[in-house]
This record gives C-alpha cells, sequence and structure tokens, in this order.
C-alpha cells in the first residue's frame, strides 16, 4: 500500500471519518444559508432606513413621523458601528458565553452571530447602491405621484440591486469562509471536521488540504450562479 | 389655476428664491427665462413641491399644497414634469415607464393604460421602442418618452425644466415640435427654457426670471422687442 492509499484510508476510511468532513459540510452550509437569509433581511431593512433618513429634508424630519425616522436612523448607526467595529469571533463568543449562556443548540448561536454580523455590511453594500442611484429617478417617481415608498420598490432597488450584486457575492463569500470560526464554541462545522481527523491521525496535510478545496469550490459555484444572475440584470443595460 | 404668493426659498445661507408672486391661468404657455443661478428652475421645481418652499404658499385649482398635511402624491398626479436630463426609469422597458404609474396609482387598468401608451407613442412617432430600453434610445427620443409617460397621466398642467439644455443640437427639434403640438391643442405649461423663438412663438407670457424674483413680464412680443428691465437688456443682448 502506498504511503497516499494508507493516509487516505487512515483519514477518511477507518473508523467512518469521512463523516467528519460531511456532516461539518451540513452544519457549515446551514448556518451560511440561515445567516445570509437574516442578515440579507437586516440589511435589507437597515440600508433603507439609513437612505430613506438621509434623503429627507429637514423639514420632512420634523414631525412624529420624523422623530420615529430619526430615532431608527440612530439605532441602524450605533448597530453598524458596533458590528463593523467588532471582531466576528469576539461576537460569536459573546453570543454564546454572555448572551445566550443558555441556548441549547449552537447552530442557533452561529446563525444569530453570523446573520446579525451579516446585517450591519450588507446595509452599508444596500445604502451605498441607493446612494449611487440618480436622485433623478427618485424625483421622476414622486413628480408622476408615486409614493417614496412606491418609487424605491419599483425604481431604485432594482437598479441598486443590479448595481450591489457583485459586493453582495463578496460577503457571501466571505459568510460562508467566516463561519470557519464556529469552531471556537465547539460547533463541528467542516473546518473543525477536517481538524478533528488531523488530531486523531496526526496527518495534517490529506485533512486541511481537502477542507480547502471544498471551500474553493463551494466559492467557485457561488461565483458561477452570481455570473449568470449578473447576465440576466443587464438586459435593460444593452445599447 | 396656480396662484404663487410670495414664495421664498433657501438652500442654507443661499436664498435663491425672493418673494416670488404670480397667477397662471388654465391654457396659459408660461416660459421663464433667467441666467443660470437666477432661481428659475428652483421656482419650477416648487411648483410640483420637488423642492419644499422655505416660506409663502401656492395654490392649485384652490387648494394650498404648502399647507401642512396636503396630499403632495395626489395633486402631484395632476402635474406632469419634464426634466432637463430625462429621468426615464433605467430597468424599465418604455412601455413599463409610461404605464408604471397609472397603474400603480389605480387610475388605468392595465390594458387601458397599455392603450392610453400606444396612442401617446404614436402621436410622438416612437411605437415602435415600446419594447427598448432607456439606454438604447437617443437623447431626443428619451426626452420624447419623459414627454409622453407625464402625458400618460393625463396631467392639467405640465412642468418643464430645461427640456432640450442636454440634447445634442440636431434632436432640439424633435423635442420642441412635441412641446408645440402640446401648446396647441391646449395644454398648460410652464416651460423653463433657454430656446428663445419657442419663447416668442408659443409662449402667452414670458417671465424674466433674475436675483430671486420675476424682473419682468410680459407678451412674448412686447418681452423682446421693448425689454424695460436693465438686466433684461444685457440678458438679451447676450443670448439673441
Amino acid at each position: 500500500m502506498s504511503e497516499f492509499t494508507r493516509k487516505f484510508y487512515q483519514d477518511f476510511i477507518q473508523d467512518n471519518r469521512w463523516h467528519f468532513i460531511t456532516d461539518g459540510l451540513k452544519i457549515t452550509l446551514l448556518v451560511t444559508l440561515l445567516a445570509l437569509l437574516i442578515g440579507t433581511l437586516i440589511g435589507i431593512v437597515v440600508g433603507i432606513v439609513r437612505c430613506a433618513h438621509d434623503q429627507q429634508t429637514k423639514n420632512e424630519l420634523r414631525g412624529v413621523k420624523g422623530s420615529i425616522l430619526k430615532a431608527l436612523n440612530l439605532i441602524c448607526k450605533v448597530y453598524v458601528t458596533i458590528i463593523r467595529g467588532t471582531p466576528a469571533l469576539v461576537q460569536l463568543l459573546i453570543m454564546y458565553f454572555v448572551i445566550l449562556v443558555t441556548a441549547r443548540s449552537k447552530v442557533f448561536v452561529a446563525v444569530l452571530t453570523f446573520g446579525i454580523n451579516s446585517g450591519a455590511y450588507v446595509a452599508e453594500i444596500f445604502r451605498g447602491g441607493i446612494m449611487s442611484i440618480d436622485k433623478g429617478q427618485m424625483e421622476a417617481g414622486r413628480s408622476l405621484g408615486l409614493s417614496y415608498v412606491q418609487t424605491m420598490y419599483k425604481i431604485i432597488l432594482p437598479q441598486a440591486f443590479k448595481a450591489v450584486l457583485p459586493s453582495l457575492v463578496n460577503e457571501f463569500i466571505s459568510l460562508l469562509k467566516e463561519t470557519s470560526i464556529c469552531g471556537y464554541i465547539g460547533l463541528n462545522e467542516l473546518t473543525r471536521g477536517g481538524d478533528i481527523i488531523r488530531g486523531t491521525t496526526f496527518d495534517a496535510m490529506l485533512p486541511l488540504f481537502t477542507v480547502a478545496i471544498i471551500y474553493l469550490t463551494l466559492v467557485l459555484l457561488i461565483q458561477g450562479v452570481a455570473g449568470r444572475v449578473e447576465k440576466r440584470l443587464r438586459k435593460s443595460d444593452v445599447r | 389655476m396656480i396662484s404663487v404668493r410670495d414664495l421664498h426659498k433657501s438652500f442654507g445661507d443661499n436664498e435663491v428664491l425672493r418673494g416670488i408672486n404670480y397667477e397662471i391661468d388654465k391654457g396659459e404657455k408660461i416660459v421663464i427665462i433667467g441666467a443660470s443661478g437666477s432661481g428659475k428652475s428652483t421656482f419650477l421645481r416648487c411648483l410640483n413641491l420637488l423642492e419644499t418652499p422655505t416660506s409663502g404658499s401656492i395654490f392649485v385649482e384652490g387648494e394650498e399644497i404648502t399647507a401642512p398635511g396636503a396630499d403632495v402624491n395626489r395633486i402631484r398626479q395632476k402635474m406632469g414634469m419634464v426634466f432637463q436630463h430625462f429621468n426615464l426609469f433605467a430597468n424599465l422597458s418604455i412601455m413599463d415607464n409610461i404605464t408604471l404609474a397609472p397603474v400603480m396609482l389605480g387610475l388605468q387598468s392595465k390594458e387601458e393604460a397599455k392603450e392610453n401608451a400606444l396612442r401617446l407613442l404614436q402621436r410622438v412617432g416612437l411605437t415602435e421602442k415600446a419594447d427598448a430600453y432607456p439606454a438604447q434610445l437617443s437623447g431626443g427620443q428619451k426626452q420624447r418618452i419623459a414627454i409622453v409617460r407625464s402625458l400618460a397621466m393625463n396631467p392639467e398642467v405640465m412642468l418643464f425644466d430645461e427640456p432640450t439644455s442636454a440634447l445634442d443640437p440636431e434632436m432640439v427639434g424633435e423635442v420642441l415640435e412635441v412641446m408645440r403640438e402640446l401648446a396647441d391643442s391646449g395644454m398648460t405649461m410652464v416651460v423653463v427654457t433657454h430656446e428663445m423663438g419657442f419663447a416668442r412663438e408659443v409662449a402667452s407670457k414670458v417671465l424674466f426670471v433674475d436675483e430671486g424674483i420675476i424682473k419682468e413680464e410680459n407678451t412674448p412680443q412686447e418681452f423682446f422687442a421693448n425689454p424695460k428691465d436693465a438686466r433684461l437688456q444685457e440678458f438679451l443682448s447676450k443670448v439673441l
């Protein structure tokens, strides 16, 4: 038996160790997808609140509605500042050891942490996207009698989404890879799965390379899908 | 139809409008001229509240649109606006650009809006562009579509904010032609422009806005033949 096959057998076949990789991959995908969902929802809402606030005139910010918007804007600003200002790992540890001490599911803690974390970045991406749309688009919508929300929904957001898609994909790829820190709270995701094999068999190369290749494959998949979506969205750019 | 009383507008410390008073009757074609920075565009944009006046009041058909709590969105449905940079919705086809507002606001069914849009497109000779996107059109075509988009709302009055200033010279004519036809059809129009020929031929009144007030107001014949204000004389000597 060659050295490679012997190690391969030891790392993956013996005692069904490949389960560490496949189970880890499942956890990684689950945490990433759910966090992505939460992060996008938070991001869109926070991004719109920030823009809605910045696009109103001082006059429009008076009154009850204006005060509510001002308060929401402040909350969103603080949220983005704190999340962007601290490492995701610290957030994860605080969430697990301080805030959600009684939580039974580590997956739940991870999903919530990464969802909240990603939301801050997605919010800034969306804010940038919305702000980059020519203000004439909003004026044209309003001049026809459409409300701010109607114009936002039908005109601004579709254009902003197209503009921010590459940044969003970037954020999603970061999110996928960042879930590898879940090992710190003892969640057996993909990276930790590979690392457990390394610790058992004392062979570092094969399990870690396997883990790396799986991440790379996932990223390539995401890129492929994003490329197709971008192509479809570019329909209105044809000249 | 539109009544403007002591309209003021400041941007920070910069007072752009310093007390404008004016009455526009139904069917009138008001052309506003003035140097850049004179406040003429700001005045026009105050009429449909794209700019919020600092003080003063504007009445449209007897309703004070500057009153707190006035339903701005409903008032704007009756006031079409055409912009210097067209501002067609970049993500929508020409047909959707035209039908979006009437359908979304529940004024017309999808079918009605489509029929109406095709009729209007025919009027400006752009029927074959219904399924195109704005990026595929020339400037002149975009502006004609922008006019059609406003007309699809069946407005009582049309506001034009330098509609030909961003166009290549050879495309100015096609847009002015559409505006002329619109004027002939009896539409009430307020036009900010540098096209003196258009002012002369189409306007019922020409206004000269300078330093945030209306310095001179007259019929086009008198306005161009016997300008009284010194600044207007200077301005006309430069542009004519």
